[in-house]
């Protein structure tokens, strides 16, 4: 991130600049220094906000970034420093910016990005729940189902039921080599095997590997081949 | 030292106690040492299958509540020596019984049979806990609809977390005429669904039914095809390869004539 040369800088200067506002193309970014203790960037920041009256003072809302470089701040830290910049009234609180992020959290984050391999049959009755993205080897029978926050890929038969994005992501997909569910859905959008006496004769619904994902702007589960996901994931 | 299977379905009404009774019966055929166990405690079918429902004086339950010795229990076949039936109880129900007293009754047994067939109640409950609780090997019957094929599928899922061999397949009551118009499901279809090894398949015959009623099992029976589908499936469990017998009911020159001699078609 851009900010943290300016960090490093600070350390070097003055021992009074635990705490810079600076407008940046984003809007205003308060970067505080992640050497000192947080009494003393308490301290500052009071100080900065009473003496800056005039910055935030009556204007318009500005929307702020807080950077805190490497120090981690907590949830209790975060509240603390929320309820000091509350006193500014002009100011709304964007985000919290950190180089650091505690382990819990960093484990929840690889999940969410990283592919899970599953190798099952899952049959009737079984729920095989995953974060992140899952990737099947073998069928989802009839009564069965997969889900995922993320993507779902099955090399194999699709016969049950895959639920893909189960946190509201509206870009996830559901990939099977033979598609031939009784349900799919996606974030909040369901899809319903068409009847039976509509099905010409039994089989998949389709001849060759595809996925389905939420076509906009109708809001609905379409399906394409999957050859051309590359196309899809690019928009 | 015996091996323990277990007759499942999930489903009811697809042929497991009828499935029971006929490999216990062609297995003893092959004069080996059966021993059948009807664990449908309050829906006691197999002793009438087997024609045995007259001689049960002791019971499952009995047996593992300790009330007689599981010997005084067992009752002997009237056609093999070889052959034995440890009835259920008719008047408790799947609760009167623990998975750990049916363990311990089939561990009992385990010495002086070659295999014990435990017949499973429908459902998978405390009955179904029950009857897998002391087996070593895991047969599934389904026959060829939906419904049932779901519950097999089910008792599949169920069957891989216990601690027994990969469980195989028996579907029961193949009709060949409605399968291939696609009227319904066909052997291959149940059985890429259900992704496990095919144990044999029994078609639909009339003289099931019949043989069932007289409480005589149709393996006896050396003229029907299910019975020569019940003798296959014996002898593949004594590890014999057979080949799977065809379903088509169209019968060539040579094969009429054979039934009209009274011969095996």
């Amino acid at each position: 991130m851009a900010y943290v040369s300016e960090v490093k800088q600070m350390k070097t200067g003055p021992s009074k600049n635990r705490v810079t506002i600076k407008g940046t193309k984003e809007g205003l970014t308060i970067i505080m220094d992640d050497q000192c203790s947080f009494e003393d960037l308490k301290e500052e920041l009071r100080e900065k906000i009473a003496k800056d009256k005039q910055v935030f003072g009556n204007g318009p809302e500005v929307e702020v970034t807080v950077d805190t470089g490497y120090r981690y701040i907590g949830e209790h830290q975060k509240e603390v420093l929320s309820g000091l910049l509350k006193d500014a009234e002009s100011i709304r609180i964007k985000e919290f910016r950190s180089e650091v992020i505690s382990r819990e959290e960093a484990k929840r984050q690889r999940e969410e990005e990283g592919l899970t391999p599953v190798t099952q049959i899952i049959r009737s009755g079984q729920v095989v729940s995953v974060r992140g993205d899952v990737l099947l080897l073998g069928d989802v029978n009839p009564g069965g189902a997969v889900e995922a926050t993320g993507n779902v890929y099955i090399l194999g038969t699709l016969k049950g039921t895959a639920r893909a994005g189960v946190e509201g992501d509206l870009e996830a997909v559901v990939c099977a080599s033979v598609m031939e569910p009784n349900q799919i859905s996606i974030s909040d959008v369901m899809f319903y095997a068409p009847d039976r006496y509509e099905k010409k004769q039994s089989g998949p619904l389709f001849g060759e590997p595809v996925f389905a994902y939420i076509a906009t702007p109708e809001k609905e589960i379409s399906f394409e081949k999957t050859r051309l996901l590359t196309q899809f994931q690019k928009q | 030292m015996g091996e323990a299977i277990v007759i499942t379905s999930g489903k009811g009404g697809v042929g497991k106690t009828t499935t029971s009774a006929n490999i216990g019966t062609a297995l003893a055929l092959q004069g080996k040492h059966i021993c059948l166990i009807d664990t449908d405690i309050g829906l006691r079918n197999l002793d009438v299958v087997m024609g045995l429902e007259n001689r049960i004086i002791y019971d499952l339950v009995d047996a593992a509540e300790g009330r007689c010795r599981v010997q005084q229990a067992l009752i002997k076949d009237k056609r093999f020596d070889c052959l034995h039936l440890l009835p259920a109880a008719q008047t408790k129900d799947k609760s009167a019984l623990q998975p750990e007293q049916m363990k311990q009754v089939v561990e009992e047994l385990k010495p002086d049979y070659d295999y014990i067939i435990i017949d499973c109640p429908a459902g998978i409950e405390q009955g179904y806990k029950n009857a897998v609780s002391g087996a070593d090997q895991a047969v599934v019957v389904t026959t060829p609809d939906t419904s049932a094929v779901r519950d097999a599928d089910r008792i599949i899922g169920l069957l891989e977390q216990e601690d027994l061999a990969a469980p195989k397949l028996i579907i029961n009551r193949v009709r060949s005429h409605l399968s291939t118009q696609g009227d319904t499901l066909d052997v291959d279809d149940v059985v890429s669904t259900l992704a496990i090894d095919l144990l044999g398949m029994i078609v639909d015959d009339e003289e099931v039914l019949k043989a069932a009623h007289q409480g005589e099992p149709i393996a006896m029976n050396p003229n029907s095809r299910a019975s020569i589908g019940y003798r296959n499936i014996a002898r593949r469990i004594l590890g014999e390869s057979v080949p799977l017998m065809s379903i088509d009911e169209k019968k060539g020159f040579f094969a009429r004539l054979k039934s009209m001699l009274g011969l095996r078609a």
